[in-house]
């Protein structure tokens, strides 16, 4: 990439700065960006030197292609279901009750957001494999039932956990849409004698129903292109979606010109159904956006839950319990257990397999290393290229910035593993260059994935800068280098820094892409915990899941702390 | 806050220069299906002894392997300078391609050969044996014979792994369907056996009680029994015994590194080591711990179900997919 990207800032020197950041931000998009996903295509539909539908409908056809795209369908119908149900009762209840600590519930209910899924996947199967599980068993064994009470390895059991992961973008969607909707509207029409229930259909819901429904679209996009949990449940016992099945092809005959070919179809039909899901979300967005009046500091009315408030303040601090502190605590618990199996006794739990993983292992140091580099190198580089590219999209005034801004939003819409493939089919040497199992690969791949976070953030920031202060400078005479550096730099600084930390941090945690795309020893943290659980090294595996937990959710805390207080001190 | 940014830009570097030093030694790669426990301590004890050397290896079930040398062929270069799997037909393959360079290495008259027409292009490095993995806490009498897995305490909790990912597992089901034929399978499956993912998965969930028992491997039973697992690993009569061999790929830019490795696998220290975890040597003059209650290996060959390893080579596929059949009640 390096290669042609100077190519780039040669060919632009004629031009000057505006012609150069312009060429180069085009080159890099078309090169990260543009070129994996056209290949996609390409090879999906191009067979044989010529156009060929014939043959991706009969690939579609195949029992397990055909299965797997039902599955995914039938998972995402069901994720999207259940978490918008869950997603828009809680947002109520915390925004809208007089529920008792809810700020503290609201910063609970948004924890799932950093807990990567497929941990949770795992501590789930801990919980509830039909035989194992800590749950089943105890029903089994203490209380003497015949047969387990759940079993995790099912379609119920996939959407389940999915919908614990996933209901924060409904949530904070919808938490979002009642904050700022104003309350007068309620109010005016419980003077006219309307009573609850009226109020409740006819005014609050058709208010909120465009954040619900662009929540519930984004937790469809999400969930169709799912891969950890249903890789975690799913597939030991045949039950495969999209992602899972294009990551068995491709890993199982690895580079065979049928599983490839398998991948693009269903890389493609992935592409397709997000492309229909994002354009359906900004329809509705845009159409709702004149009815939530975006006023600011309203105090909505709180309906009095009288006699529910205990019962409803149970259920919470239950819901939370269950779904986010006993998943972490078995994780933890077992990572320290010598085998997989033993009971939870103090002789047989230790920090020996912490030590092992940190200290010892080869694999799982690697791992930890990787990540951490790859994580900061992907950060740091979208971050410098999302600033330039953002400045063409919001500050030029050129030609083209239109499908600069198309293909930096793609890989929003792009699922982790079709960038993959297309970077596996870009990178490995057709076309001259060969990064295939190397850690630049992996590398490649994240700055395409993450591209479109670091744009939204600096877009926001630059969009803030008014022109007249680069013309200000320009008129006093600086070169436009200068006013870049010197102005717009300075001003944007909280943007860059914001999309720093959007893209290190979901990169720690991140598997989907690297998991089709690793090498000996280019395993991230994902792919070591993902390996190790494949390879019955339960205990292990659940250690390094530890570990990446408390990094995850540390460093969440440190942004968290960081962030707060440069918006303090700023305002 | 700039201080800050250098910080990242100075951790970024790290990024760069651990990839300059990747290049810097001799380096082996070896793909392996044995786990981890067994090859990372060879490794050590390796890189102990010949300093110069580094080793690094990919861990993964034969089937996976297999595909991405297959890959690797395709665009040119094949990764890995040596291969130790215990798919043997596999390596009568590669000979046969002309990928395997050809070692006879100055220790093997030391050691066990199993292979009748031995010529230096793959050596036996451990002999792997499969048993019945069962847990203690559901199965209070221990199996002896193999049909003992048709008994109603295994209904429904008796796992092998898939064939089509692990080399033992395709092993042990072409020696059983040999042995026994395929009503041997089709008993398994009326008793709902279950196909697992890897081997080392299978006895994981025979340990957490997930299955109550497995086909196992001698090792990774071993490894967690010797942790406290509620396992017992016990060897009907009719033994299946699974050589696992080590062979250097052709064109290998560290040739002489390799046939250290290979040396080295074969010396008392390394079969030590092999017979330390749980799992049969190649030598007779290494002692077998007896914690683990492994038959001797000579034995072990003596009652060991016989096999022809070049009919198998072209069967693996037919035997797989049957299996899988059988297994899903497709019939």
């Amino acid at each position: 990439m390096s290669a042609r990207g100077a190519g780039g800032l040669r060919g632009g020197g004629g031009f000057g700065a505006a012609g150069v950041i312009l060429t180069l931000s085009i080159g890099i998009l078309i090169i990260v960006v543009a070129v994996p996903v056209l290949l996609i295509f390409f090879n999906a539909f191009w067979a044989d030197g010529s156009f060929n539908v014939r043959d991706v409908i009969r690939v579609l056809r195949e029992p397990d292609t055909y299965q797997a795209l039902l599955n995914s369908l039938l998972i995402a119908c069901g994720t999207t279901t259940g978490s918008t149900i869950i997603g828009t009762f809680f947002a109520w209840l915390v925004t809208r009750t007089d529920l008792p600590f809810k700020r503290f519930m609201k910063g609970m209910f948004l924890v799932p957001f950093m807990l990567p899924s497929f941990i949770g996947a795992l501590a789930w199967k801990m919980l509830f494999s039909p035989r194992a599980g800590y749950i089943n068993r105890f029903f089994m064994d203490t209380l003497g039932f015949e047969n387990p009470i759940f079993n995790i390895y099912s379609y119920a059991g996939i959407i389940a956990v999915e919908c614990m992961y996933l209901f924060p973008f409904v949530f904070i969607q919808v938490c979002g849409a009642l904050e700022r909707m104003d309350p007068t509207l309620e109010e005016s029409a419980r003077i006219s004698g309307a009573g609850l229930f009226t109020i409740t259909t006819r005014i609050t819901i058709p208010l909120v129903l465009p954040s619900i429904l662009s929540g519930a679209l984004l937790i469809m996009l999400y969930s169709m292109a799912h891969f950890g949990t249903v890789a975690v449940l799913g597939i030991e016992n045949g039950i495969f979606n999209i992602p899972t099945l294009i990551y068995e092809r491709i890993h199982q005959s690895a580079g065979s010109f049928a599983s490839i070919r398998t991948g693009t179809v269903l890389a493609s039909v992935l592409v397709v159904s997000a492309a229909c899901i994002i354009w359906l979300q900004n329809r509705i967005l845009t159409r709702g956006r004149y009815q939530i009046i975006a006023g600011k500091s309203f105090r909505p009315m709180e309906l009095k839950l009288r006699g529910l408030r205990l019962p409803l303040l149970f259920f919470c601090v239950a819901y939370i319990c269950f779904t986010i502190v006993l998943p972490t605590v078995v994780i933890f618990l077992v990572g320290g257990l010598k085998t997989y199996g033993l009971p939870f006794t103090l002789e047989n739990l230790s920090l020996a397999n912490y030590k092992f993983i940190l200290f010892e292992h080869k694999l799982t140091r690697d791992a930890i290393f990787n990540s951490v580099s790859l994580g900061l190198g992907a950060a740091l580089i979208t971050m410098f290229a999302g600033v330039m590219i953002s400045y063409v999209i919001v500050k030029m005034k050129t030609r083209g910035k239109g499908i600069l801004e198309f293909l930096g939003m793609l890989p929003f819409s792009v699922p982790g593993s079709v960038i993959a493939l297309g970077v596996i089919l870009a990178w490995s040497g057709k076309y001259g260059i060969n990064l295939y199992n190397t850690v630049w690969i992996i590398l490649v791949a994240y700055i395409a994935r993450y591209m479109a976070f670091s744009l939204k953030a600096n877009s926001a920031a630059l969009e803030q800068v008014h022109d007249s202060l680069v013309e200000a400078a320009r008129a006093s005479g600086a070169s436009m280098w200068q006013a870049l550096r010197d102005i717009v730099l300075p001003l944007v600084r909280p943007g860059m820094l914001a999309a720093f930390f959007l893209i290190f941090l979901p990169s720690l945690r991140e598997l989907t892409v690297s998991i089709m795309l690793y090498a000996p020893t280019t395993r991230t943290i994902g792919v070591a915990i993902y390996t190790l659980n494949e390879d019955g090294e339960t205990v292990i595996s659940a250690a390094l899941a530890g570990v990446a937990l408390i990094l995850i959710i540390s460093g969440q805390t440190l942004i968290n702390r960081f962030t707060e207080s440069a918006s303090s001190g700023k305002g | 806050m700039f201080r800050k940014l250098s910080a990242l830009v100075i951790a970024a570097c790290f990024l760069f220069s651990f990839a300059a030093t990747a290049a810097a030694a001799e380096k082996l790669i070896i793909y392996t299906s044995m786990k981890e426990s067994l090859i990372g301590e060879l490794s050590e004890a390796f890189k102990k002894k010949n300093p110069g050397v580094d080793v690094d290896y990919q861990s993964a079930g034969a089937g996976k392997l297999m595909a991405k040398i297959a890959a690797e062929r395709q665009s040119g270069k094949i990764l890995a300078d040596l291969i130790w799997t215990s798919e043997v037909p596999d390596f009568y393959n590669m000979k046969k391609e002309g990928l395997l360079e050809q070692y006879v290495s100055p220790v093997s008259s030391e050691t066990l050969n199993p292979f009748g027409d031995f010529d230096g292009s793959f050596t036996a490095a451990r002999l792997g044996t499969l048993g019945i993995a069962y847990n203690t806490r559901i199965i209070k009498k221990a199996p002896e014979q193999w049909s003992d897995i048709f008994n109603p305490e295994f209904k429904g909790a008796f796992g092998i792994a898939n064939p089509s990912l692990s080399g033992t597992a395709y092993m042990s089901i072409a020696l059983m369907v040999n042995k026994f034929g395929w009503e041997f399978i089709e008993k398994i499956s009326a008793n709902q056996g279950k196909i697992g993912k890897g081997s080392g998965q299978v006895v994981d969930d025979t340990a957490s009680g997930e299955l109550a028992g497995s086909l196992a491997v001698d090792y990774i039973t071993n490894d967690k029994i010797r942790k406290g697992a509620s396992l017992a690993l016990v060897y009907p009569p009719e033994m299946l015994v699974v050589p696992s061999p080590v062979a250097i790929f052709k064109g290998t830019r560290n040739l002489a590194a390799a046939k250290k490795w290979v040396d080295f696998l074969l010396s008392k220290d390394a079969q030590a080591i092999i017979a330390g975890e749980g799992t049969l040597p190649v030598r007779s003059d290494v002692a077998l711990p007896a914690q683990f209650k492994l038959p001797a290996p000579a034995d072990a060959v003596k009652r060991a179900i016989p096999v022809n390893y070049i009919e198998l080579m072209a069967q693996k596929e037919a035997i797989v997919k049957k299996f899988t059949d059988i297994m899903q009640g497709k019939k």
